[in-house]
Order: structure tokens, then C-alpha cells, then sequence
């Protein structure tokens, strides 16, 4: 039985992101261009962890949806739809101001046969009391 | 055996809510800023889209005034957000008409979004000066 979990475990930890924490990059992090907005995507619970869906915003794929993880890209303002394709899809839509920074919780919810990703877009409060604690992966930003 | 059939329905029911009701809408802009600004003194419970689900306006949030649709004097909250939940999620400014919360706003959609049982929800605030 012990064996059985220490495997679970050990299949689990590759599944979350490792890396820098928030409080240690987010100072280093550059300043957004004047007529451009931030916004930040984390997913801050590793259940379901093996469901890891690409995210996009508006169409295009900013990242996946990695337990633990966060990141961030830089947009014009406008208006923006996110959404993680798995068993269904579930959209955010929002709007982004110059220079204002948004914050996306990447939710796992279980469904039917396998999780699906909730994104949800929350205030700066919750938000940075949640990503403390969250590793950055700077794929996206390359 | 049926307990988990049950819970299987109740799911795959959880998956597939239903589109939030909306019509579209035109937001004048209140120009030029700064513009009015609210803070709500008591905490008010207001019902969502075709479900009808429960979302709560936070006493002490503040809300500032961003224009004017058909309904009702549109407010978008200051240093917070608020969103409405359907099939999927939405970011949504108040709707009042004096101190009665008719509906939501949703700027990205430019739509309309009316409470269900809105008219008959009424809003305690106060109002700041710009």
C-alpha cells in the first residue's frame, strides 16, 4: 500500500510547476508598455493534476494550465476571451486597461469523466494571496 | 448503484449550465471624468441569469459610475472585480435604476444582462462626490 502511494506521489510531483516563486521574480518582472495591460494566469491546486489543458486568449495559446504555476503576458487594451479546451469549454470574457494588470485563477472542476479548467478572473488581494505561493514558468513569455 | 448514477447526472447537469440571458445594449459614456462614485453600506444578495444563483455585493465595496444604458446609471467596481456565471464567465458592471439593482452590464459582450428578481432588490449606499 505504501509503495502504491509513494508511486502516486512520485507520478504527481512531475505534473506540478517547479521554479522561482511569485514574491521572488515579481519585483525583477518588466514594466508594461504604457498602452498595454498584464495579465496574469495561475492554477493554485494540484487536483487533477494530469489534466493540463493549453490556455488561450483570445485563440491564441498563451500557456498551459500547470498545477502550482503562473505567468503572465502583456496585451494592448481591449477586450479578451480566455478559455482551456477539455471535456468542455468554459470561457472568461473581460476587458483590459493601459497598464491595469488582470488576474486569472485557472479552477479545476470534475466532471464526467475527466477535470475541466474553470478560469475565473479575481481581484489583486485574493489574487496575490494565492500566487505566493505559486512557481513561475516563463515558457509563455518566450 | 443508483446513488452513483444520481451523482453522475448531477455532474454532467454541473457541466451544462445554461447561457447567462443577455440583450444588447449601447453604454453612453459618463464624460468627462472623474464621475460619481458609490460605496455600499450594507451587504445586498442579488440573483443571477436563467438559474437564478446567488452572487453578493460586498459592503464597503465601492463602485464608480462609467455611463448610462437604457435601464438604468451603469457601475463598474473600483479595486475589485465582479463577474456573472452562466455556461460561461462573464465580467459584469452594475445596473440601477436609483437604488434598485435591474441587471448586470457586460462590457465585453456590450449586452445587457437583466436580475431576475433585480427590480426587487434595492442597493443601501452612499454616494462620494468626485
Amino acid at each position: 500500500m505504501r509503495r502504491v502511494l509513494l508511486l502516486l506521489l512520485v507520478m504527481l510531483l512531475p505534473a506540478c510547476a517547479s521554479g522561482p516563486k511569485y514574491g521572488e521574480v515579481v519585483s525583477t518582472l518588466p514594466a508594461t508598455n504604457p498602452s498595454q495591460g498584464r495579465i496574469y494566469f495561475y492554477r493554485p491546486s494540484a487536483l487533477g493534476a494530469a489534466v493540463q489543458p493549453d490556455v488561450t486568449l483570445n485563440g491564441q495559446k498563451v500557456g498551459t494550465a500547470k498545477p502550482h504555476g503562473f505567468y503572465y503576458v502583456d496585451r494592448v487594451a481591449g477586450n479578451y476571451t480566455v478559455a482551456a479546451s477539455t471535456e468542455t469549454e468554459k470561457k472568461l470574457t473581460f476587458t483590459l486597461d493601459p497598464k491595469q494588470e488582470r488576474f486569472v485563477r485557472l479552477k479545476i472542476q470534475m466532471g464526467l469523466m475527466v477535470g475541466r479548467i474553470v478560469p475565473e478572473l479575481v481581484d489583486r488581494a485574493e489574487a496575490e494571496g494565492e500566487l505566493k505561493d505559486m512557481s513561475y514558468i516563463a515558457e509563455p513569455l518566450k | 448503484m443508483r446513488k452513483g448514477v444520481l451523482l453522475l447526472i448531477v455532474l454532467g447537469l454541473a457541466a451544462c449550465a445554461p447561457e447567462i440571458t443577455r440583450r444588447p445594449s449601447q453604454l453612453t459614456s459618463t464624460a468627462p471624468p472623474p464621475a460619481e462614485t458609490i460605496e455600499v453600506t450594507r451587504a445586498a444578495k442579488v440573483s443571477v441569469g436563467p438559474v437564478g444563483y446567488a452572487r453578493v455585493i460586498p459592503q464597503g465595496s465601492t463602485w464608480t459610475r462609467v455611463g448610462r444604458v437604457a435601464e438604468g446609471d451603469v457601475y463598474k467596481p473600483l479595486d475589485s472585480v465582479f463577474t456573472v456565471e452562466g455556461a460561461h464567465v462573464h465580467e459584469a458592471y452594475l445596473v440601477l435604476a436609483d437604488d434598485r439593482i435591474v441587471g448586470f452590464y457586460l462590457p465585453v459582450e456590450k449586452a445587457f444582462s437583466p436580475a431576475p428578481d433585480g427590480p426587487n432588490t434595492r442597493l443601501a449606499f452612499k454616494r462620494r462626490q468626485p
